[in-house]
């Protein structure tokens, strides 16, 4: 579609009649409207404690009661993280009811949470981010959750821990995990320039979790996330890092091939030297070329990293194409505060099912930091023709007075229609409800979508590492399922797709191990479980009153 | 003396733009474009419903011009927007289309409305670029006929209420399967009609392997020869795209887009949703064909037995000669549509007319129940329609919307006798051929029929011969 609306430009310029795009002031496509609903659905909760939780503030979304809807798992800081289970209706109101979890005090000193199955049982695990020990909560039924570091025989660590990302190499039964490292607050001088290094768990030959293998130099990482990024089918690990601390660090991309040591691309690999305050990543392939961009949220200008054309499979030579897409968002779009935005969380999601990828960052104040914005509403950048985005987050209703971090975005009332979880510190969560347009006579949904579960089998039955192509008419949409990135914050289930004004569309799944699948044949506007080798797709519904 | 001709000037720019602001007698403006100038809402009654069908029957039979948005330069025929890799040089293609100026053009036999002989073939594909159908090359598509529209009001009333029980179904089957905690394997059947089964399990995960005949939403789309069209609202979106380039804003508009031209012909905004709606009225309350009673009492007779020789050799177990329908209110836009097309929930509210008002609707049989027979002689299902010995109605290259090449929906009989020649290319000269031409799941059938005596052969020809459009 892109290309060919750059054939249609060409062509407007050769003849008489040509394209007719809206005025360039106006957004032609839906603005979701998203109505805030945390108190109202039940979650009262702050992120919230001195210095070390400055950061951190993240959540993690994922079924666990196997009604299929996501519940949501919120780290706390000083305070104690919480569960709370979804009891939302199909396309009501959202609505949560909590759960105490009965993990000693392993919920306090949380600063985030990724979802995964670690063991491959039927039940998805947490690894909690933590200021000292993580631990890795094993799944059990009816949201129950048992401390498992021990049967898994995993280090937690006694470091300050704000970065995970997870994938399944080679044969392997377990996942590989990477855990990302704050400063090191032991250290001579700390805090500056004394970071920590972060560590990678790989299962042995034995399947069981060897000695952390650590991945030095470390500077100070917030985020970090395994990603193929040259289509080799072997991810590598990209890990942003905060310049505040560090020095003489930069962003890193680790070399990750199964059953060698890592390796950090250099210069000479073409990897340049870009500091920036990293705090979150996110991941989508906005052109359809196979190869993913990648959003870096820092304090001021956001990132969003595309290959260069001197690029190649070996060679991870990027340029910053955020300011000719209108998405640095390095201050407030609302207000007359000139000063710098501070970005923390990062997606990349359809919020109104128009097939344009948009990009949500959480926004807010480190802590009483005057050189920087302190209204610093969370951006909702919609997206359009040729990569380009749109500030439509005071519009759409999330241009809140609150200091964004961590963030989870889920259709949580399955509706099709993405909702939204912010993790705020020191204020209650924001959570939205999108209720699709507003128009004179009430909302109106929005474009079409589909929503893909996959079923990879006995081990990584997430599919983690997977990429589904989502294709109608000459539109191909890719995802890769990822654990890692954003600010803290990771889930897991439905992976949601817009299909605009299509009324079917074409799935394949690039499995884990590389295979293909045949193409699925699926009616939008439904809940689709591809279980790996089925001939066919399956649908599910969510339980209706 | 500078005044005065400034004067005289302007006198005359007026009476210019007076000129071309009037439609003059000889103007070839299709006046009822935009003349229904907001869409219908709640319920209409018989006067704004009357001129809602007199808009939609002038631009149902409208030659399309240019300047009103007529042609397609830089759009394909693709339900989805998608742009021509090049500009069209023709304005009219038999292949890719634009390929008439008009509905009427088409639907025109033996009234308009109705249907058409070979020469008004249509050829159908996904029009998309990867398959090169802004060439002109037919073999990038399938060619079909022209089907009429009467009773298509009708007819998508009963596919609306079939879906609805199929919903429901579907609804109960999940609903018991949690509360069982166990699979439950239940049948889809609505009005006689079976559509396979579904297994719901208890996690809400619902098996579709063995449904048949239907898509996987459940969604009965009754138009289109190969049952792919939801609604006259759908199909009129898309046909007024590909066949005379003329753009819905509820698909192609900004909204969607983010142009106001898609198709790049100089003219926004080309069928406004109320237009859509007239075009949907005056198609939704075309009265239903009719059995007719033939003067002749040797065909009346004989008409009479072949009536029976239908259910006997089992053709009226897909050919059902009645569905009975609950309800005669028509919703526009319905609730069975996507993004794309306007849908019930898309709207304020959407149009809502009773058939029941209409003179024909009288004429119409009632149950014991009180549900209207809708005689349309279908069974508004998809069927396999070859095998191994028997495959002339396997003779397309490609599927379509994902439905196989040998497979289609039931045709439905009433008009059978105004609508010669049959088949989904239009390519079998009388019923005798067609008929013989059945494989697949009508293989039985067809085969009693051939082995029928030859006057029997002919009763079963005159019933059908009184299935006319008048």
């Amino acid at each position: 579609m892109y290309k060919n609306f750059k054939l249609a430009s060409t062509f407007a310029l050769s003849f008489s009649i040509g394209t007719t795009l809206v005025n360039a002031d106006e957004f032609p496509f839906d603005v979701p409207s998203m109505d805030e609903q945390s108190k109202e659905a039940g979650i009262e909760h702050t992120y919230e404690g001195p210095w070390e939780y400055f950061v951190g503030g993240g959540a993690a979304s994922f079924d666990c009661n196997g009604d299929r809807m996501p519940d949501v798992f919120l780290s706390g800081g000083k305070s104690a993280a919480k569960l709370f289970i979804n009891t939302s209706s199909r396309g009501g109101n959202l609505s949560f009811t909590e759960k105490a979890l009965d993990i000693g005090r392993s919920n306090t000193k949380v600063l985030g949470a990724y979802p995964i199955n670690i063991d491959n049982d039927e039940y998805t695990d947490l690894v909690l981010l933590r200021l000292g020990a993580n631990q890795i909560l094993k799944g059990g039924p009816d949201c129950s959750f048992t401390k498992a570091n021990k049967e898994l025989a995993i280090n937690g660590g006694r470091e300050w821990s704000t970065g995970f990302a997870a994938i399944w190499e080679a044969e392997n039964a377990l996942p590989t995990m990477a855990i990302g490292n704050y400063v090191d607050r032991n250290a001579p001088g700390t805090p500056w320039g004394t970071c920590s290094p972060n560590i990678l768990l790989r299962p042995d030959a034995a399947n069981q979790y060897a000695e952390p293998l650590a991945l030095e130099p470390g500077y100070c990482s917030l985020s970090m996330l395994f990603t193929d990024w040259n289509k080799s089918g072997l991810p590598d690990l990209r890990i942003t890092n905060d310049r505040q601390y560090y020095r003489g660090g930069e962003e890193q991309l680790w070399q990750i091939s199964p059953g060698e040591t890592p390796r950090a691309y250099t210069q000479n690999d073409g990897w340049e030297t870009l500091q920036i305050w990293g705090m979150g990543i996110a991941e989508a392939d906005l052109n359809g070329d196979g190869f993913p961009e990648y959003a870096l949220t820092s304090m001021g200008d956001t990132k969003i990293q595309s290959l260069d054309e001197e690029g190649d499979e070996e060679s991870p030579i990027y340029k910053d194409i955020a300011f000719e897409s209108g998405a640095t968002a390095h201050r407030p779009y609302v207000g007359d505060d000139l000063k710098p935005s501070t970005g923390w969380h990062s997606q990349f999601v359809d919020f109104n099912n128009d097939t344009h990828k948009d990009l949500y960052i959480a926004k807010g104040n480190v802590e009483a930091m005057s050189d920087f914005a302190s209204y610093d509403p969370d951006n909702m950048l919609l997206g359009g023709f040729e990569n380009k985005f749109t500030e439509k987050g005071d519009e759409a209703g999330i241009a809140l007075n609150s200091a964004g971090r961590g963030a989870v975005i889920e259709d949580f009332n399955a509706d099709g229609m993405l909702d939204m979880l912010v993790v705020n510190r020191k204020t209650n969560v924001n959570l939205f409800l999108n209720e699709g347009a507003k128009t004179d006579w009430g909302h109106r949904p929005m474009g079409n979508w589909i929503k893909i579960e996959l079923d990879n089998g006995a081990i990584n039955k997430d599919a983690i590492g997977a990429k589904i192509s989502v294709k109608t008419g000459n539109l191909t949409q890719n995802k890769t399922i990822q654990i890692g990135g954003g600010h803290a914050s990771g889930q897991l289930g439905f992976n949601h797709f817009g299909l605009g004004v299509a009324e079917r569309a074409t799935i394949r799944v690039q499995w884990p191990n590389g295979d293909w699948s045949h193409p699925y044949k699926v009616f939008a506007n439904n809940h689709v479980i591809i279980e790996r080798d089925s001939p066919v797709a399956n649908y599910w519904y969510p339980a209706e009153d | 003396m500078r005044n005065s001709l400034i004067v005289m000037g302007l006198v005359c720019l007026s009476a210019t733009n007076s000129l071309a602001d009037e439609a003059l007698p000889w103007s070839e403006k299709t006046d009822a474009i935009g003349r229904i100038e907001q869409m219908p809402i709640g319920f209409l009654g018989r006067k704004e419903l009357d001129d809602l069908v007199q808009a939609g029957e002038e631009l149902f039979e409208a030659k399309f011009k240019k300047t009103e948005g007529a042609g397609r330069p830089m759009a394909t025929a693709a339900i989805l927007p998608t742009k021509a890799r090049r500009l069209s040089k023709t304005a009219f293609a038999r292949t890719s289309g634009p390929d008439a100026a008009s509905c009427g053009a088409c639907h025109n036999e033996p009234l308009l409305g109705g249907a058409g002989d070979f020469v008004t073939n249509v050829f159908v594909s996904e029009g998309f670029t990867n398959a090169d159908f802004d060439s002109i090359n037919p073999q990038f598509s399938n060619e079909r006929g022209t089907n009429h529209l009467f009773g298509a009001g009708l007819i998508e009333l009963l596919a609306r209420e079939i879906t609805s029980d199929l919903h429901d179904i579907r609804k109960d089957a999940l609903k018991s399967a949690r509360a069982d905690q166990s699979a439950k394997r239940v049948e889809l059947i609505s009005k006689g009609i079976s559509y396979g089964f579904i297994t719901a399990q208890p996690d809400g995960v619902l098996s579709l392997k063995e449904i048949d005949g239907i898509d996987t939403d459940l969604v009965v789309r009754p138009f289109s020869q190969k049952g792919v069209m939801t609604s006259l609202r759908q199909f009129t979106v898309n046909a007024s795209n590909h066949h005379h380039g003329m753009q819905a804003t509820e698909r192609f508009g900004a909204r969607w887009t983010g142009e106001t031209d898609f198709d790049e012909d100089g003219m926004s905004a080309e069928l406004s949703s109320a237009d859509i709606s007239a075009l949907v009225a005056w198609q939704a309350t075309l009265r239903p064909p009719v059995v007719a009673k033939p003067e002749n009492a040797e065909w009346q007779a004989a008409a009479k037995s072949g009536e029976n020789v239908f259910e006997q050799i089992g053709c009226a177990q897909c050919h059902m000669p009645a569905l009975p329908l609950n309800s005669l209110q028509f919703d526009d836009p319905g609730l069975f549509d996507v993004a794309g097309t306007l849908q019930t929930y898309q709207v304020e509210a959407p149009a809502t007319y009773d058939l029941a008002m209409l003179d024909w609707a009288q004429s119409l049989p009632r149950n014991e129940e009180g549900q209207v027979l809708v005689p349309l002689f279908g069974d508004l299902k998809r069927h396999t329609m070859t095998d191994g010995d028997v495959d002339a109605f396997g003779n397309e290259l490609m599927s379509q919307r994902f439905v196989d090449r040998n497979i289609f929906i039931t045709a439905e009989l009433w008009g059978v006798a105004s609508t010669a020649p049959y088949g989904h290319r239009n390519d079998m000269y009388d019923l005798d051929e067609v008929i013989s031409a059945h494989g697949g799941d009508a293989r039985q059938s067809r085969d009693a029929y051939l082995d029928l005596d030859e006057n029997i052969k002919q009763q079963l020809i005159a019933f059908l011969r009184t299935l006319e459009i008048k």
